[in-house]
């Protein structure tokens, strides 16, 4: 009898220790639900979700604060990623808070630009250069097309540009391919 | 001698035989339409203006771009457009395109650069005549040559590809018998740049006419003329070096990893004509066959010619045709033959409009299994590109798929595999580059927050230290000023005291 208390109490410290050591070893830093929600929504930052950017609104997600359908860059499909993500029931895109649109990217209309800043202060990527008083120009490959940066401009000097596919990157129509 | 054979593909003997394979010199055409970019290079930027009168051969197009090829004007005339025009691709975009109006002189432009003691020429010298020469793969690829002549010095074998396996095109079998001399010394000339041990032209074992012309001219040890079986994909490259060297070029893989280097036989032929003649890449073989034209046949054109300036020659019946450029397995459809030919071009199916039989269910019959030359599983990856998961597509080798479309042809249900796994492969590669992005914005936006933070902290630190160093004045004022009224109090005391005294 004593034995047994011996083996199974030294068994419990020893699988108990083990366990300890792995808490710390593998601790997760983090939460990581609201990176895996992050790596879902498309990183526009273009705040039309009524959160400053597209991690402040996955940590409202995290916490129940917030609805899974307030990202209309992400569109459906992204509304759906989140559902199954979070083992939830899918709902419709909130047109409330807008449209999804094509992909955009900004372009400075160098005439008219007259280099007061405002667009680089209200760029949630930095993907304007340029400095007082001379002209702004905007880096292309890392524009995510949020227009934050129309309602700032006192000129309107910049537009929202479509991306067109190239020879490229074009992908062909699915049920197209079908019926080819 | 008669090499090895890989597994899979099929034999397709030529649906439209001829009696003997014949060679013209089309017309030089009323214009011609010059695309900036083909299908591997980056646009190249304009260097004449609309109404600029050009000479064949001149340089009307550059770009500093090390993937971008320049473009000459094939025929001497006036430029009469800069603008959006139709390609023969299968996105259907149209991409910019110069325009020149012949005058009908075929003058070329002078002051060429001939180096016929290719020998005595540094290899990097050679690969810039050749870039400057504007050469890409002229097999259907378009790889600009430079850059894989670039990245083959010292290597031990150059394979010349002269089996055009795809069923139905004749264009190489016509340019190994009309310009045999030119391809020898054209492979002479890789040799010397890319400084292999020897030279394999492969020749399809159903071309005995261009492999005797081709033995007839070759008096170079190094090279070797060589039968490789015609079935459909064995001209692939990976194919080609399974067949011949019996090295498989693992996935992922280039040929260059292995020492070999593959080049097609039409390429040799330009590099021939740059670094020899000094003439620009400014004309290729075209072969115009199917069962709309009574006489199939290979036209030496002008690039940028329409296809209809070469079908027109053909005989064409009066019947709806369907054009396909490129082979009857890998070309692609298109609408008109109002379209320019390119480097890639290769040929031009025109055959009676018939109507296609309809895709039925997959049967699960695995004969796609068997037929696929890089022995892939067509029919699991069917099953995921049509579902557009492409994740699992690609754990399945999608990539190494070489879309020679053998799937295709023999599937009973008529099921186009082929286009399914394009369209992937699209997807996979768009996936990546919104990944790419996107993940950029993130480390922009996360940087961005961290900065607005950092100067917050700073400036509030900042603050305190300037308020911090105010204090500190103000209280060695004070004490100074505490002394200065001592000072005061005890001069008027002794004053005082004096004044008493």
């Amino acid at each position: 009898m004593l034995d047994s208390v011996f083996i199974f109490s030294s068994l419990a410290l020893l699988l108990g220790l083990i366990l300890g050591y792995a808490a710390i070893k593998f601790k997760v830093s983090g939460n990581p639900l609201v990176e895996q929600i992050d790596a879902i929504l498309p990183q526009t930052q273009c705040a039309q979700c009524d959160y400053p950017g597209c991690r402040p609104y996955a940590e409202a997600i995290a916490s129940g604060e917030a609805q899974i359908n307030q990202c209309p860059p992400g569109g459906q499909d992204g509304v759906d990623a989140l559902a199954d993500l979070l083992n939830i029931e899918t709902m419709e895109l909130n047109s409330e808070h807008g449209e999804t649109k094509p992909k955009r990217v900004a372009v400075v209309d160098e005439e008219v630009c007259i280099g007061c800043t405002l667009c680089i202060q209200a760029c949630p990527v930095d993907a304007f250069v340029g400095s007082t008083k001379v002209m702004t120009s905007v880096i292309a490959d890392e524009c995510t097309g949020c227009d934050l940066c129309l309602p700032v401009c006192p000129v309107d000097c910049i537009d929202m540009v479509e991306v067109k596919p190239t020879m490229r990157n074009f992908v062909p129509n699915i049920s197209e391919v079908v019926n080819a | 001698m008669l090499s090895g054979t890989h597994k899979g593909g099929i034999f397709i003997p030529n649906p439209y035989p001829v009696k003997s394979i014949r060679l013209y010199q089309a017309a030089l055409p009323d214009k011609v339409v010059l695309p900036l970019n083909e299908r591997m290079t980056e646009k190249a930027i304009p260097c004449v203006s609309v109404g600029d009168r050009v000479l064949t051969g001149q340089l009307i197009a550059d770009n500093e771009d090390i993937n971008s090829v320049p473009i000459h004007a094939t025929i001497s005339g006036h430029v009469i457009s800069i603008d959006e025009q139709p390609i023969p691709h299968k996105s259907g975009l149209n991409t910019q395109c110069i325009t020149i109006e012949s005058d009908g002189k075929d003058e070329w432009v002078e002051g060429n650069i001939t180096n016929k003691d290719f020998l005595q020429s540094d290899p990097n010298s050679l690969i810039e005549l050749i870039h400057r020469a504007g050469i890409v793969g002229m097999g259907g690829a378009g790889f600009p040559t430079h850059l894989k002549l670039g990245l083959a010095q010292n290597c031990n074998t150059l394979i010349v590809n002269g089996t055009e396996c795809e069923p139905g095109i004749m264009c190489d079998d016509a340019l190994m018998q009309n310009y045999p001399r030119e391809i020898i010394r054209g492979v002479e000339i890789m040799l010397h740049i890319c400084g292999a041990e020897r030279a394999i032209i492969a020749v399809e074992n159903d071309k005995p006419e261009a492999f005797n012309s081709l033995l007839l001219y070759n008096y170079n040890d190094k090279i070797s003329i060589e039968y490789v079986p015609t079935k459909f994909t064995s001209g692939s490259e990976k194919m080609l070096i399974k067949g011949l060297l019996n090295i498989e070029i693992p996935s992922g893989g280039f040929a260059i990893d292995e020492g070999v280097i593959c080049q097609n036989i039409a390429t040799v032929k330009s590099i021939f004509d740059a670094v020899i003649e000094g003439k620009a890449l400014v004309s290729r073989i075209v072969t115009v066959t199917g069962d709309g034209v009574s006489m199939p046949s290979n036209y030496e054109v002008r690039l940028g010619s329409s296809f209809e300036h070469i079908v027109s020659k053909s005989k064409p019946n009066n019947g709806n045709h369907s054009i396909r450029m490129g082979g009857m397995m890998m070309g692609i459809d298109v609408e008109t033959t109002d379209l320019p030919i390119g480097k890639i071009s290769n040929c031009i199916f025109v055959n009676n409009k018939v109507q296609k039989e309809a895709p039925k269910e997959c049967i699960r019959c695995g004969t796609c299994n068997q037929v696929c030359p890089v022995e892939l599983l067509p029919q699991q990856l069917y099953w995921y590109s049509k579902s557009e998961n492409t994740d699992k597509a690609v754990e399945y080798n999608l990539l190494d798929c070489i879309e020679c479309a053998c799937c295709s042809y023999v599937c009973p249900s008529h099921i186009p595999l082929v286009n399914y796994y394009s369209f992937a492969k699209a997807l996979h590669f768009k996936k990546i580059e919104e990944q790419r992005k996107t993940d950029i914005a993130r480390e922009r936006f996360e940087y961005r927050e961290y900065r607005l933070e950092r100067n917050k902290i700073e400036r509030a630190e900042m603050m305190e230290a300037k308020k911090k160093a105010i204090k500190e004045k103000m209280a060695k004022e004070k004490s100074q000023k505490d002394k200065i009224s001592a000072a005061i109090e005890r001069v008027n005391k002794n004053k005082k005291n004096n004044i008493d005294a």
